[in-house]
């Protein structure tokens, strides 16, 4: 292909604002010089400009936009409890402390406190397993990470560098992110049957910083390692799952299993369809037999888990 | 509606898309009524996801993309229900033509020039059209545009490319378009 005809190539995208900063700069100074290559790029700046100006095709009318309010309006807060329920709550909650003489509210003294027993004996028995029973939102660090997976999946996020290697793939991130990216190769070094696939990796935006994204398979299932820096995201909400003295926060969003967690600077996302809370998904960095207790202690101890 | 309303901030950013998501719901469905039905349910679905929509998105971008969920669910409920069937792009063209006024006191030639062109995207086959109004009239990217559609990059640019050639051979058989403004050759 000859200067011209890659030139040509790209004027599309250089009037889609598609190309590279390097790239651009190639293709005006190529204009520069040429004059067909000039007057071709002209007539399909002049076409689009002439399309661009025909928008919008269509308006809508002060009837549907006031339509689109009412509507709105019209729509409670999202997870906002009905009213009707929400009075009945309260009715129930005033109900029980402000009946008279006492009997309902020693009723409900001693129903408190027995709930208040109950919570500290199973914090007791659980929290040498688990620091933290309770669940909370997924943080937008997790659901990030779900969103990145999802879209690998569909094509829609390719990898920029595609290897096997632990240590290119970890060379490729060099000088990329603002930290250093060390991907182990425990599988080489034991000799230990491959569980796991390295694909590659590429990098993703979040909160205005690089992210670097790890891309894992193992049994054909896909596994999605995002690493950034914990200046930058603090994991948090889910469910709290203390090991190692590292907390790792477990959340299922759209069905995927995500484990976040920050160590030494640095804040990680794992993302699997792997079975239980996808704990298996740590293989692809704690593939050793002494792993198997870290990994086995994110294992769910009951059935309630998808 | 207050400020205290959780939607109030939704609602407040949303109602600036109105204009261009009633815009192509026209280019999705070709219909007033149907199109005015898919903006309400675009509208009603936003605000009951918004909560889990991330800080960072693009908010514009994830309605396109709730809209034309939406009337591809709608499209594969009513499968059985009778169906449009897609007219050849000249000939509808040709049809809607007929229905811009012919004015002598019409309004500039550079408005009719704009009516004509808004008439041949419209004209367009669907999957035509709304690739060059995500693009050409939203101005969204190749990578936003994937996103709406759910399909790979690679597939924006390769069905972008043929929509416009298509929009360009429909527009060169029209006399008040300018043959500079065509252009002698696709890329």
């Amino acid at each position: 292909m000859n200067p011209c005809e890659q030139i040509r190539d790209q004027i599309i995208f250089y009037l889609d604002d598609e190309l590279e900063a390097r790239e651009r700069v190639s293709l005006e100074v190529h204009l520069r010089s040429c004059a067909p290559c000039r007057d071709l790029f002209e007539q399909e700046k002049c076409f689009l400009e002439t399309v661009r100006r025909a928008g919008p095709v269509h308006k809508a009318s002060p009837a549907l936009r006031t339509r689109i309010k009412e509507t709105l309006e019209d729509v409670p807060p999202p997870h906002a409890a009905p009213a009707a329920l929400r009075q009945r709550i309260e009715r129930t909650v005033w109900g029980s402390f402000v009946t008279t003489a006492g009997g309902h509210f020693r009723g409900a003294l001693w129903r408190a406190a027995v709930i208040l027993i109950a919570f500290v004996v199973g914090y007791g028995v659980f929290g040498r397993y688990r620091i933290y029973e309770h669940t909370q939102q997924p943080s937008a660090f997790a659901s990030m990470a779900v969103d990145r997976h999802q879209r690998h999946l569909r094509d829609q996020l390719p990898l920029e560098v595609v290897s096997a290697a632990p240590d290119q793939i970890s060379a490729w991130f060099a000088g990329k992110v603002p930290f250093k990216v060390e991907l182990p190769n425990y599988q080489e070094m034991s000799g230990q049957e491959r569980l796991y696939e390295l694909e590659g990796a590429r990098l993703v935006d979040y909160e205005n910083n690089h992210a670097a994204y790890v891309a894992y398979r193992m049994r054909n299932r896909p596994i999605s390692l995002l690493v950034t820096s914990q200046q930058i995201v603090e994991p948090s909400g889910g469910e709290e799952i203390v090991s190692k003295n590292i907390t790792f926060h477990y959340d299922s969003i759209d069905g995927f299993k995500v484990i976040t967690w920050a160590d030494r600077g640095l804040a990680y996302a794992l993302v699997s369809d792997l079975e239980e809370r996808g704990q298996q998904s740590c293989i692809v960095c704690h593939q050793g037999t002494r792993d198997q207790d870290f990994i086995r202690s994110l294992k769910p101890r009951s059935s309630f888990w998808k | 509606m207050s400020d205290g309303n959780p939607n109030f901030s939704f609602t407040q950013t949303a109602l600036q898309y109105l204009d261009s998501l009633y815009g192509f719901a026209m280019t999705l469905t070709r219909d007033r009524t149907e199109a005015e039905d898919l903006v309400q349910e675009t509208y009603l679905r936003a605000v009951r996801a918004f909560g889990r929509l991330l800080p960072d998105s693009n908010l514009k971008g994830w309605m396109f993309a709730i809209m034309r969920n939406a009337w591809i669910n709608e499209v594969r409920r009513s499968r059985n229900a009778p169906h449009f069937v897609e007219l050849d792009a000249e000939e509808d063209y040709a049809r809607r033509v007929g229905r811009i006024p012919n004015d002598p006191y019409a309004v500039l030639l550079k408005n009719r020039e704009r009516d004509e062109i808004r008439a041949a995207i419209d004209g367009l086959p669907q999957g035509f059209r709304e690739i060059i109004v995500l693009r050409d009239i939203e101005g969204f990217s190749y990578q936003q545009i994937a996103d709406i559609l759910d399909c790979p990059a690679g597939t924006v640019m390769s069905r972008l490319g043929r929509a416009r050639q298509k929009l360009r051979s429909v527009l060169a058989g029209l006399q008040t378009i300018a043959p500079k403004t065509i252009g002698a050759k696709a890329i």
